[in-house]
């Protein structure tokens, strides 16, 4: 391989060689109990709906800005969705599902233009307006359930969710695929996609360049909102229900991956293989201790945690040296 | 004690393989302004990094005051009397005056609890040094360049300074504000104190220095006083090459005017301003920093407001509400900030020339040309000898001169009948500034309407066949031909 | 007062903040037939409630103040207190410790969040990393340290005995008068109290206060005037964890129990209220004074819900729509100033 490869792809290969050692690890400590079929069966079935959520954020994040609000406006989202399809039982299902859907996108479309255009419009930083609209989409999700659990989902929405295409393929992994499909379209084959990192890395200097920045910032965070949502669809087909604090867990999980592959939310940097590698290392993971019977899930957030931390420390210090292409942020002010 | 407050010689400094410094000498007499000059990357900033401390010599002797100094720290220097006034002033824009005053000689005195009434004595005393006065509770970031450059001269003073060095001092000033300043550094200077200004504009160095030290390349290429020195000898040795002023001849002026503004006004930046500008013309809009030209630049690119009055395009009344409109209307604008408004600088070079012209490189459903993009964007390359093997690198990996050839590149791909260039030049060194001067003479005479907005009036003399003068937000002057000169603007903008 | 003087005052945050705490205040006092201020007594059950509740989220808003005024962003605050009181009791449960005094055990909860700011520190200094995502890391990394590793588990009725007298001690003791319910003003406002002058102190009268301002307001200027930022970096931090697990444990005193989950998400309370306060996420700005107003005004919000007529489930809505619309003006008023 040229050197020159080598150099641009350094930040995969470090991830790819992350991968291999988390792999490694459980195969010495467990052996063949990882490499059985149904334990990737079951990766297969989990990472979908965090995934989904991440490949939204990660259009924030490429833009420079932050979402804080994805979970909470996808929870509201799904609630609604999940009152609407309960409240209409007794009509035919597939045409009840499909309402249903629509109005938790109808939802997130709404919540991604009030962030774009609090963001763009009246200039709040982005993290501020988010944490204010999360509390504010939280809220609601809490006074319209009283703070309950919200069933009565119909039954064919988590057969199809449980389906295998083509008696191997997971329904929720399929959409996972179909998205980063689109993901990966949208970033390196459009002109959407060359606009956004480049607003991401300098966005006054894409206003100086004729590009509709209000626009993109906007249109972003439907994006992210829409996509996030598809995601927390995917989570009520894994709960058969909805509440306001299901997807909280997974905010903080979310920027986890995204910077761990390299996605920063200074705007701009990463790519979307990289998200790939780092979704599922995580996931293998959460499988990996969930196989130690007196482990609980929390060892996995002190292995992600203790990753991240190293991966930073590393990079800083390789990145001077020029190791690792992808150099990590400087403090804010030069 | 030697003639000299300062003076290095043989100084060398590698870093990597750099030769950053070869071989400078060069010395400091007290009581003199000392003026070290050369373009972007010489070695300058370098030096001075040396004789303050931040980076330590490879091989060289240094004495300050005839003493032999083998080690100097930040520490030290500060205690041996240098004070560097960098670029940047190295204010705190959310503390007061006060703080901004005293806060150095309290780290430096290593006190730990902060007695109000002794920092806003100190504060004063800072002050009285140049007899300057200003409220010492305003915030800083709320001060004028000018006004945090004082404050930064008086922190320095405190020190009993010996020898101050200031880094590129009037880079933000209006014309105003460095004479200002230049008398309080003759004031200095009087008082014995022994002055180091760097500086890469000819105009000033003349005005200003007694000694000169020129460097080119990392080795000093001529030292000595300034009065020895014309300014035809300066010129080459900053450069290497012989240079003469190239001015502008209009060939190609069309009848009808393409732009026409007729009392056009901005509330509270800029009132009832008309002009016109003919295709072939280059037109220069020049004036003092806040007196509305680059709001003016701002209006006509859809950035800025209208409160009254109208532009019209070939004949035809138009309303530029944002710069895709601008686009559409075909107006091209280069900004005054390359760094912050211009590129996106962690993105490559060929990203950058095809940012206003994605259109261009639109297929169905969106989907972009990566292919045609690096071949135009290489055309470019090319046509501007942008020094770069790759248009996959970094606008960062660039100089300064380059940039601004993306910057301008960017917008001549696309079709323009007008373009605005803002301090075209700013931060840019001479050899550059010559080729894109002589870049757009080309595009004038090709049938493009240019307007070079710009305070260096050397530069809006020698490219324009049309000066208009602005002053507080009105149109004050108008001059043609031959009687473009920097005496009759100054006549006007004074 | 001169005009100029006056001037500055109204262009701060925390003189609109103020204002509002003020209207907020008349408005809870009118339609609650007086329940918030008594006279002569001054205290009530409702401004009890009201100062309890502000006790540990004043404080914790104290942590994220001063990181924020340095240019920082901390989201592990959180995490470190959990971890260290939940270590703590659990420590003092199985070994009999903190029966009659709880001071041992405050003491060890400092002990533990300074280690563990102590790491915040090392990496925040040493490699100049985005605050808010190496904090982000520690966070996630201590939750998996108390909940994964140690597992340490929740501790109620048989929390020492120490602690639970000391969060019981009041110092002030009255009855409603229409209930004759007894109710009591708990002596850990003293802390509050306490806490806020001390910070005040440092940041107001100390060179390292003015160090945190001077570092979030240009970080290169600080270095060139002669702090060292890092050393002050590193400091920042340890206290900030050490200060983290005080209040931890302050806040398990006060409840009576020890719950390691309960910490979870506090920070996306906590630092909306901080920035509300007038703090800028950008750094070197911030007061002790603007902090608790802000956290006066969300604390009262969320206690007087009933009063004003409001369901309870609706609290968590109002308290984003107070932070939205607080966000909101002062990224207004920003705007305003730099036209």
């Amino acid at each position: 391989m040229k050197p020159k490869t080598l150099e641009k792809h350094s930040y995969t290969f470090m991830l790819l060689g992350l991968m291999a050692v988390v792999l490694l690890f459980f195969t010495v400590l467990k052996g063949a109990m990882l490499w059985k079929g149904d334990v990737w069966l079951g990766i297969a079935m989990q990472f979908p709906e965090y995934g989904v959520v991440t490949l939204g954020l990660m259009f924030c994040f490429i833009c420079g800005k932050m979402d804080m609000s994805f979970m909470a406006l996808g929870d509201f989202a799904t609630i609604m969705a999940v009152q609407y399809m309960a409240a209409h039982a007794d009509s035919p299902a597939g045409g009840v599902i499909l309402v249903g859907i629509l109005i938790a996108l109808g939802i997130a479309v709404v919540g991604g233009l009030i962030n774009g255009l609090l963001v763009s419009e009246l200039d709040i930083p982005p993290v501020m307006a988010t944490i204010a609209m999360q509390l504010v989409w939280t809220g609601l999700s809490v006074a319209l359930t009283s703070g309950n659990t919200v069933k009565g989902l119909p039954a064919l929405y988590t057969e199809i969710g449980h389906k295998y295409l083509l008696g191997f393929l997971p329904v929720p992994l399929l959409i996972f695929l179909l998205i980063f499909a689109l993901c990966w379209f949208l970033l390196n084959h459009t002109v959407y996609g060359e606009k956004l990192y480049m607003v991401g890395t300098n966005i006054k200097a894409a206003q100086f360049s004729a590009i509709n920045t209000k626009r993109m910032v906007v249109g972003t965070y439907v994006l992210c909102d829409v996509i996030c949502c598809i995601g927390c669809l995917l989570m009520v087909n894994t709960m058969a229900s909805a509440k306001a604090d299901y997807g909280t867990s997974y905010v903080m999980r979310c920027i986890l991956i995204l910077v761990l592959a390299g996605v920063l939310p200074d705007g701009g940097m990463g790519k979307i293989g990289n998200v790939l590698i780092a979704i599922v290392t995580i996931q293998i993971i959460a499988t990996g201790v969930n196989m130690f019977p007196n482990l609980n899930t929390y060892y996995a957030s002190l292995i992600w945690g203790g990753l991240l931390l190293v991966v930073l420390v590393l990079n800083t210090r390789m990145g001077q040296g020029g190791l690792f292409g992808l150099k990590l942020p400087r403090a804010k002010k030069a | 004690m030697s003639e000299y407050l300062l003076q290095m010689t043989g100084i060398d400094k590698r870093f990597g393989g750099v030769h950053a410094l070869d071989n400078v000498n060069f010395a400091v007499r007290p009581g003199k302004v000392m003026c070290l000059a050369g373009e972007n990357g010489c070695g300058k900033s370098t030096l001075v990094k040396i004789i303050s401390g931040v980076y330590t010599r490879d091989a060289g002797e240094i004495t300050f005051e005839g003493q032999p100094i083998h080690h100097i720290t930040p520490a030290e220097a500060t205690r041996l009397g240098i004070q560097v006034i960098y670029q940047d002033l190295s204010i705190f824009p959310n503390l007061t005056v006060m703080e901004n005053l005293a806060i150095n000689s309290e780290i430096t005195a290593g006190r730990k609890i902060v007695n109000r009434k002794r920092w806003e004595q100190t504060a004063r005393e800072a002050l009285s040094k140049i007899g300057y006065d200003i409220d010492l509770y305003a915030k800083m970031g709320d001060l004028s360049v000018a006004d945090k450059q004082l404050v930064a001269i008086c922190r320095a003073l405190l020190f009993n300074a010996k020898l101050i060095i200031m880094d590129e001092p009037t880079t933000a000033l209006t014309k105003k504000e460095v004479d200002a300043l230049f008398k309080t550094v003759r004031q200095l200077r009087d008082s014995g104190i022994a002055i180091m200004f760097i500086s890469h504009k000819t105009e000033e160095i003349f005005e200003i220095s007694d000694d000169v030290c020129i460097m080119r390349n990392g080795k000093n290429v001529y030292s000595g006083e300034t009065k020895d020195l014309t300014k035809r000898d300066f010129t080459f040795y900053m450069t290497g090459r012989e240079l003469v002023d190239d001015y502008f001849v209009p060939t190609n002026i069309s009848e009808k005017p393409v732009l026409q503004v007729e009392h056009l006004t901005w509330k509270g930046k800029y009132e009832d301003v008309s002009f016109d500008l003919r295709k072939g013309e280059i037109l220069g809009i020049t004036g003092l920093l806040g007196s509305g030209r680059t709001e003016l630049a701002l209006s006509l690119f859809g950035l800025g407001k209208v409160d009254g009055g109208t532009i019209a395009l070939n004949g035809k009344p138009v309303k530029i509400t944002s710069p895709i409109q601008a686009q559409k209307l075909r107006i091209g604008y280069v900004p005054e900030d390359r760094l912050t408004e211009g590129l996106c600088l962690r993105q490559p070079i060929a990203d950058n020339i095809m940012l206003s012209s994605l259109k261009q490189l639109t297929r169905a459903l969106g989907t972009i040309r990566h292919d045609e993009l690096f071949d135009k964007s290489n055309e470019w390359v090319s046509k501007f000898s942008i020094a770069t093997d790759d248009a996959h690198k970094h606008a960062s990996t660039l100089s300064g001169g380059n940039q601004q050839k993306i910057v301008l590149s960017k917008w001549l791909n696309n079709d323009l009948d007008v373009l605005i260039l803002n301090g075209p030049t700013v931060g840019v060194d001479i050899g550059a500034k010559q080729d894109i001067h002589a870049l757009v003479h080309e595009l004038a005479n090709q049938g493009l309407a240019v307007i070079i907005i710009s305070d260096d009036l050397a530069e809006v003399v020698v490219n324009c066949n049309r000066v208009i003068v602005m002053k507080d937000g009105r149109l004050v002057g108008e001059m043609t031909g031959d009687r473009i000169t920097e005496d009759n603007i100054l006549d006007i903008i004074r | 007062m001169n005009t100029a003087k006056l001037k500055r005052m109204t262009r701060r945050t925390e003189f609109y903040m103020l204002i509002v705490l003020i209207l907020l205040i008349a408005l809870v006092q009118v339609r609650s037939g007086g329940k918030l201020i008594a006279l002569p007594g001054v205290f009530t059950r409702l401004n009890v409630t009201v100062l309890r509740t502000m006790v540990v989220d004043g404080m914790f808003a104290m942590c994220s103040l001063v990181v924020m005024i340095s240019g920082g962003f901390d989201l592990s605050f959180p995490a470190i207190a959990a971890l260290s009181y939940s270590l703590t009791t659990t420590l003092c449960l199985n070994n009999g410790w903190c029966q009659s005094s709880p001071i041992a055990g405050l003491l060890l909860a400092m002990a533990i969040g300074w280690v563990l700011g102590m790491l915040n520190g090392w990496i925040i200094s040493n490699f100049k990393l985005n605050t808010m995502i190496v904090t982000l890391g520690t966070q996630t990394f201590f939750t998996g340290i108390s909940m994964g590793l140690l597992k340490l588990k929740e501790i109620t009725s048989t929390l020492p005995e120490g602690f639970k007298a000391f969060g019981k001690l009041y110092i002030f003791e009255s009855a409603d008068p229409a209930s004759g319910i007894r109710f009591t003003l708990s002596a850990m406002v003293l802390f509050l109290i306490a806490l806020c002058a001390i910070v005040s102190f440092i940041l107001n009268k100390t060179m390292f206060g003015r160090a945190l301002y001077a570092i979030g307001g240009n970080e290169v200027s600080a270095e060139r005037a002669g702090y060292n930022v890092k050393r002050t970096k590193f400091l920042l931090y340890s206290a900030v964890g050490a200060l983290a697990g005080f209040i931890g444990m302050i806040r398990v005193c006060m409840e009576s129990q020890s719950i390691p989950k309960a910490m979870v998400g506090k920070e996306m309370t906590i630092i909306p209220a901080v920035i509300l306060g007038g703090a800028s996420i950008y750094g070197g700005e911030g007061t002790v004074f603007g902090t608790v107003v802000a956290v006066g005004i969300i604390s009262l919000v969320s206690n007087s819900m009933l009063i004003l007529g409001i369901d309870t489930y609706w609290q968590q809505f109002f308290n984003g729509l107070v932070i939205l619309v607080g966000v909101t003006v002062s990224a207004l008023q920003a705007k305003r100033q730099k036209h």
